[in-house]
């Protein structure tokens, strides 16, 4: 059986949604194998002491279902959500500290996950009284702007999009968040679906799998109010969009590594690339890259080689990589 | 004649790089060809033709030149494996498995010195010179 982690990013929340939100977990019908609370409070507090989190706490021990209470870093729900990325579960099933799961909602999404290269999987998220109008809807990248997304009304049939939204189940380990969003971290989970699919992974919208969006104004993951922020981000997303028919190349690393790369370079489809180097390999610059796409963690050779444990070569690596 | 390139890029931290080979005058000593060393300015000089700073296009002429070549695990392995130059890589923390081509003579001591991590900064791996092959063994290659 694949192992689940279930992620929950919290801030603000404590005594509103968040303990909707656990219940909701914990009353699944099929539950994950572990629940891991990211609190990312200005002022965390030991929840221990409070009658209805001591339940929580003991109904998830009855239940048999680890759990952790981790305090988050303050930099954004995107450095919560690739922690959880990398913690070694199959699945992560991420949960926003406002929205509430039907109890039926993981046993579903899991079903879909022995599908064929399935790397992430949604159900409706609706946001009462909105019932927006999707009928329409593609839930390609190229039409966000004009349509709501799919997940904001019942979904009545399984359907391939390019992108999720809110809270989803996804395959962990194989594409990372994008860091160098701001701390609003706005467009973090489009970004992060949108990544997958062009790793090739299919994105499916599933039906009977609801999700209440308890929208609320004060607190929040992304309770911040600075505009620039959310300019920031929208400037990375507009970027990473932008350029979805190119193969970005980021060669963040030494002479010998661009030599080996110039070997694979041809095989590469439509590439554009960013080095140190431009006297072994035409190129833009490492920072042109940053200020373009934000954290460039994702082309990282050596920190993507150290997480798969490689043992080929460099240019196997590389091949693995971008091909 | 022979290109040597003898050193790794400077550690940051200033520490001895753990890539350098050890007992490049011994093998110099017993190597009966006209060498040329290639490197940066501030590293040793080793022999009497050192040419400093050259640019990766008058690298490539001067590989093109040469019978073959012999260098620690640095960016001219891959220069000259890419110039299609057979030559000896000297290796010892590193693994030629990763960094390495088959198409060159790849002189690994043991695999038992190779560090357990090969992604990080080679600042944090200690310098150890029993990890490398002695010069006859060198010799016997080339």
């Amino acid at each position: 059986m694949p192992k689940v982690l279930c992620s929950v990013a919290t801030r603000g929340r404590y005594f509103t949604t968040l303990p909707l939100v656990l219940n909701a977990i914990i009353n699944q019908t099929t539950p994950p194998d572990k629940v891991v609370i990211f609190d990312d409070n200005d002022e965390p507090q030991d929840m221990r002491k409070e009658m209805i989190y001591q339940y929580f706490f003991q109904m998830l021990d009855i239940k048999k279902i680890a759990w952790e209470w981790l305090f988050a870093g303050k930099k954004g729900q995107h450095h919560i959500h690739q922690m959880a990325n990398t913690m070694g579960y199959d699945w992560v099933w991420r949960c926003d500290d406002d929205a509430i799961p039907e109890p039926n909602v993981l046993g579903n999404l899991l079903g879909y996950t022995s599908l064929e290269n399935i790397g992430a999987v949604g159900g409706s998220i609706l946001t009462p009284p909105n019932l927006f109008d999707t009928n329409k809807s593609t839930g390609k990248i190229k039409d966000i702007d004009s349509e709501p997304n799919i997940q904001w009304n019942y979904i009545k049939k399984t359907k391939e999009v390019e992108h999720l939204h809110c809270s989803f189940l996804y395959r962990a380990g194989v594409h990372d968040y994008n860091l160098g969003l701001s701390r609003v971290a706005h467009r973090e989970e489009t970004l992060f679906t949108y990544g997958l699919y062009q790793k090739g992974y299919k994105i499916l919208t599933v039906p009977h799998a609801i999700t209440w969006h308890m929208k609320n104004p004060e607190g929040g993951i992304r309770s911040e109010t600075k505009r620039e922020m959310y300019e920031h981000d929208e400037q990375i997303f507009r970027n990473i969009v932008g350029h979805s028919d190119r193969t970005i190349v980021v060669l963040n690393c030494g002479l010998g590594d661009h030599i080996v790369f110039n070997s694979i370079l041809g095989s590469i489809p439509n590439p554009m690339v960013f080095g140190c180097y431009p006297e072994v390999i035409p190129c833009r610059s490492i920072a042109e890259a940053q200020a373009l796409f934000g954290d460039l963690d994702q082309w990282n050779i050596y920190k993507k080689m150290c997480q798969w444990n490689w043992k080929g070569s460099l240019a196997d690596a590389f091949r693995k990589l971008y091909l | 004649m022979i290109i040597i390139h003898p050193y790794a890029k400077a550690l940051i931290n200033g520490n001895r790089n753990p890539k350098n080979y050890p007992y490049w005058k011994e093998l110099i000593e017993l190597i009966d060809e006209p060498i040329v060393q290639v490197g940066v300015e501030g590293e040793e000089q080793l022999v009497p033709d050192f040419r400093k700073n050259l640019s990766i296009s008058e690298l490539k002429k001067l590989i093109a030149q040469c019978r073959t070549w012999i260098a620690v695990d640095s960016f001219f392995q891959h220069l000259a494996w890419e110039s299609g130059k057979q030559g000896i890589v000297l290796w010892s923390v590193s693994d030629p498995l990763i960094f390495g081509h088959p198409e060159n003579i790849n002189l690994l001591k043991s695999r038992d010195y190779l560090a357990q991590n090969q992604f990080l900064w080679w600042d944090l791996t200690e310098y150890n010179a029993d990890a490398f092959v002695k010069p006859e063994e060198v010799l016997k290659s080339l």
